[in-house]
C-alpha cells in the first residue's frame, strides 16, 4: 500500500509499505477514509522530538472503515464507519478506569524513552515517532489499531468524513482545554493560536458557557475564519500588545482562563523570540515557550492557564513566579480522546460544533509532502490539508 | 606565547576538574548499582497491577487464559500442585531462553530459580495498594556474579535488573489488558537492513527503564 513516510528532518514522501494485519486479539484495521496533518506532526518532521527513524509512517488523526476484525473485538464489525482517537490506551489499567486515556500505562511499549525525559511513560499515539510506542501512522491506506473497542467509535450518519475526522484529535484536544478551565458560565477566556485546535478550544469554550472568547494569532486570515465562524473576538500579537490589549479588553482583570493551543514552536515579535529561537536551532533548550509565558502573565489573579499546546522538553525563562503569586492554576496534557470522542460525535449529529471548515485543503495522499509545506507556511489560508489516501 | 607558569596552571586546574567529573559519574552511577549481599547481586523493583490480589493470582491460575496470553514468548508447564517449569523466549528472535522453577510458597507469594545457566532466584509478594489503586507486585532478582563477569555482561547487553523490569511490566499489560503490545512488525518505509536497525533502537527502548 502507499503510506507518507518520513525520510529525515524536514523530508518527506510517498512510498510502498507492506499492509498492516491484525496481530493480537483486540486490533481492528482500518482503510483510510480522511486523514488530517496536524501541528504537533511539524514537531516530528522538523526534528525538534528526535525520536523519528527513516521509514516512519506519519498520521495520528483519521477517520475510516473498519475492514478487518481481532477475534477479540465485540463493539465493532466489519463495514463500520470509524473515527479513531490519536491516543492508543488499553481501557484495563488503572489511567483508563478513571478516564485519563493519554496517561495509559499498557499502550506504550516503548516507554524507555518517555521515562528517562519525563519520569514517567504515557500513552502511545499512532504514527507520533518512537518515544510514543514507534506505531505506524494513518497517512496510508490501511492503519492497525489496537485495542479497537477502546479507541474506534462509529460515527453518526450524516457527518461528513471531512468533518468527523477532526474528532479525532482537534476536537477532543479543544475541549479538554475548555474542560480543564472549570467554567461555571459568564467567564472570559483568552485562547492562544487560531489553528484547528485554538478554534476548537475557542468553541468548547462557548459551549461550557464562556461570555468571550478571545482568541490569539498573527495571521489575519485565520482570525477572521475565527471571528466569522464563531463569533468570537481577536487580536493580532503582530500588531497589538497582548498582554495590554487584554487588560483594556477585561477592565484591568485579565482573562479568568487562558488557553494555549499553539507548542513548542510558537512564534513572536522581539529580541527575546529571535534569543528564544537562536536557542531552539542550536538544541540549547527543547521548546519556545513564547505563548505559555504570555498566558501566564495575562491571567486573571487565581485563573486557570490550561495547555494543550505539545511541548517535549525543557523551556527557558518559565515565569514561575508571576504562576506563583498569582496563585494560577495550570492544567495541561494530551488529549483524553475516549473520554471525550462519544459526547462530541452527539454534539456534532446535533449541529452544535462543526469543525469541517478546518479541512481547507483536501488532497490525495500522493500529494502528502506538499499537504505539509503548505500547512507549515501557512501558504493559501491553509488551516488543515486533510489527505485522501483512496 | 604563554609562560610554563601558565601552562602548569590550566594543566593543574584541567586535571582537578577532570577528576571531580568522573568522581561524581562515579558516585552517580554508584547510587545505580544494585545491592551486593554475600557475593550475590540484589535488587528490588515493584510494579502497581489495578486488580486485586486475588484476580492478580487467578489469571496466573487461569491455564488457558494464560497461554493465549504468553503465545509466541513463553511456555508454562505445571510439576505439581506448587511448582511450574517457565520457558521464556526472546522476543526479538536469536533464540535465546530463560528456564525457570516457580514454586508457590504462600498466599500472594512465590519464588522462582533459574534452571540453565548463571544462578539467578527471585522472590515475588503481592500487597494490596492503597486507595483502590489494585496490587502492588514486589519482586527481589539475587544473582551470583563477580564484578569483571558483570562489566561484560553488561556490555554484552545482559543485565538481569532490566530483564526483571521488562518482565514486571510485561506480567502487569497481560493481567490488565491480556496483551503485551508489540509495534515491532508495523508497517515503515523501511527497507531490511534499517528494519533491523530500527528493531535494535527498539529493543533499548523496551528493555530497562522502570518497572
Amino acid at each position: 500500500m502507499r503510506a507518507l513516510c518520513w525520510e529525515g528532518v524536514g523530508k518527506l514522501a510517498v512510498r510502498d509499505v507492506p499492509e498492516p494485519r491484525v496481530r493480537a486479539e483486540g486490533d481492528v484495521v482500518v482503510k483510510v477514509g480522511v486523514s488530517s496533518v496536524c501541528g504537533s506532526d511539524l514537531h516530528l518532521i522538523n526534528g525538534f522530538l528526535p525520536a523519528m527513524r527513516e521509514g516512519d509512517v506519519l498520521g495520528h488523526e483519521f477517520m475510516g472503515e473498519v475492514v478487518e476484525t481481532g477475534p477479540g473485538v465485540r463493539r465493532l464489525r466489519v463495514g463500520d464507519r470509524v473515527v479513531v482517537g490519536s491516543v492508543v490506551a488499553c481501557g484495563g489499567c488503572w489511567y483508563c478506569r478513571t478516564e485519563q486515556y493519554s496517561l495509559c500505562d499498557n499502550s506504550n511499549p516503548q516507554p524507555v524513552f518517555t521515562e528517562k525525559l519525563w519520569g514517567h511513560s504515557p500513552a502511545g499515539i499512532l504514527g507520533y515517532s518512537h518515544a510514543a510506542g514507534g506505531y505506524s501512522g494513518s497517512h496510508a491506506e490501511y492503519v492497525r489499531v489496537p485495542f479497537g473497542d477502546v479507541g474506534a467509535f462509529q460515527v453518526p450518519d450524516g457527518v461528513p468524513d471531512d468533518s468527523v475526522v477532526f474528532a479525532s484529535d482537534a476536537m477532543p484536544t479543544g475541549w479538554m482545554a475548555a474542560d480543564f478551565c472549570a467554567l461555571k458560565g459568564g467567564e472570559v477566556v483568552a485562547v492562544w493560536g487560531a489553528g484547528g485546535v485554538g478554534q476548537m478550544a475557542a468553541r468548547s469554550a462557548q459551549l461550557l458557557g464562556a461570555e468571550r472568547v478571545i482568541v490569539i494569532d498573527r495571521l489575519p486570515e485565520r482570525l477572521a475564519t475565527a471571528a466569522d465562524r464563531l463569533g468570537v473576538e481577536t487580536v493580532n500579537y503582530a500588531e497589538t500588545d497582548v498582554l495590554e490589549a487584554l487588560r483594556e479588553m477585561t477592565a484591568g482583570r485579565g482573562p479568568d482562563a487562558c488557553i494555549e493551543a499553539v507548542g513548542m514552536e510558537s512564534h513572536d515579535v522581539g529580541p527575546v523570540y529571535a534569543y528564544d529561537k537562536a536557542k531552539q536551532s542550536v538544541r540549547l533548550q527543547t521548546d519556545r515557550p513564547t505563548s505559555v509565558r504570555q498566558a501566564i502573565m495575562a491571567c486573571r489573579k487565581g485563573g486557570t492557564v490550561s495547555i494543550v499546546g505539545v511541548y517535549a522538553g525543557l523551556v527557558d525563562k518559565f515565569p514561575l513566579g508571576a504562576a506563583m503569586n498569582k496563585a494560577l492554576v495550570l492544567r495541561m496534557g494530551q488529549m483524553h480522546a475516549q473520554r471525550y470522542i462519544p459526547m462530541l460525535l452527539d454534539r456534532m449529529a446535533a449541529g452544535e460544533i462543526d469543525p469541517g471548515y478546518l479541512a481547507t485543503h483536501p488532497m490525495p495522499l500522493e500529494q502528502g509532502a506538499r499537504g505539509y509545506e503548505m500547512f507549515e507556511k501557512k501558504e493559501d489560508g491553509c488551516l488543515r490539508t486533510v489527505l485522501h489516501p483512496a | 606565547m604563554t609562560s610554563n607558569g601558565t601552562r602548569w596552571v590550566l594543566l593543574g586546574a584541567t586535571t582537578v576538574a577532570v577528576a571531580g567529573v568522573g568522581r561524581a559519574v562515579a558516585r552517580r552511577r554508584h547510587r545505580h548499582q544494585p545491592e551486593r549481599r554475600d557475593g550475590w547481586y540484589v535488587v528490588r523493583r515493584g510494579v502497581t497491577i489495578d486488580r486485586p490480589a486475588a484476580a492478580v493470582i487467578g489469571f496466573w491460575t487461569d491455564r488457558e487464559r494464560m497461554d493465549r496470553a504468553l503465545a509466541g514468548w513463553a511456555t508454562l508447564e505445571q510439576l505439581d500442585d506448587d511448582r511450574w517449569r517457565c520457558v521464556a523466549l526472546d522476543p526479538a528472535g536469536g533464540g535465546t531462553e530463560w528456564r525457570a522453577e516457580i514454586t508457590v510458597q504462600g498466599p500472594g507469594r512465590l519464588r522462582w530459580r533459574v534452571t540453565d545457566g548463571p544462578e539467578q532466584e527471585g522472590t515475588v509478594w503481592l500487597t494490596p495498594a492503597p486507595r483502590d489503586r489494585g496490587t502492588e507486585v514486589r519482586a527481589e532478582l539475587r544473582w551470583r556474579s563477580g564484578p569483571l563477569r558483570r562489566a561484560f555482561g553488561l556490555f554484552g547487553g545482559d543485565d538481569p535488573d532490566q530483564g526483571l523490569r521488562d518482565t514486571l511490566r510485561r506480567v502487569k499489560a497481560l493481567v490488565e489488558c491480556g496483551q503485551v503490545i508489540d509495534t515491532r512488525r508495523d508497517p515503515s518505509g523501511r527497507g531490511p537492513a534499517q528494519e533491523k536497525a530500527t528493531d535494535k533502537l527498539r529493543d533499548r527502548l523496551t528493555t530497562g527503564g522502570r518497572a
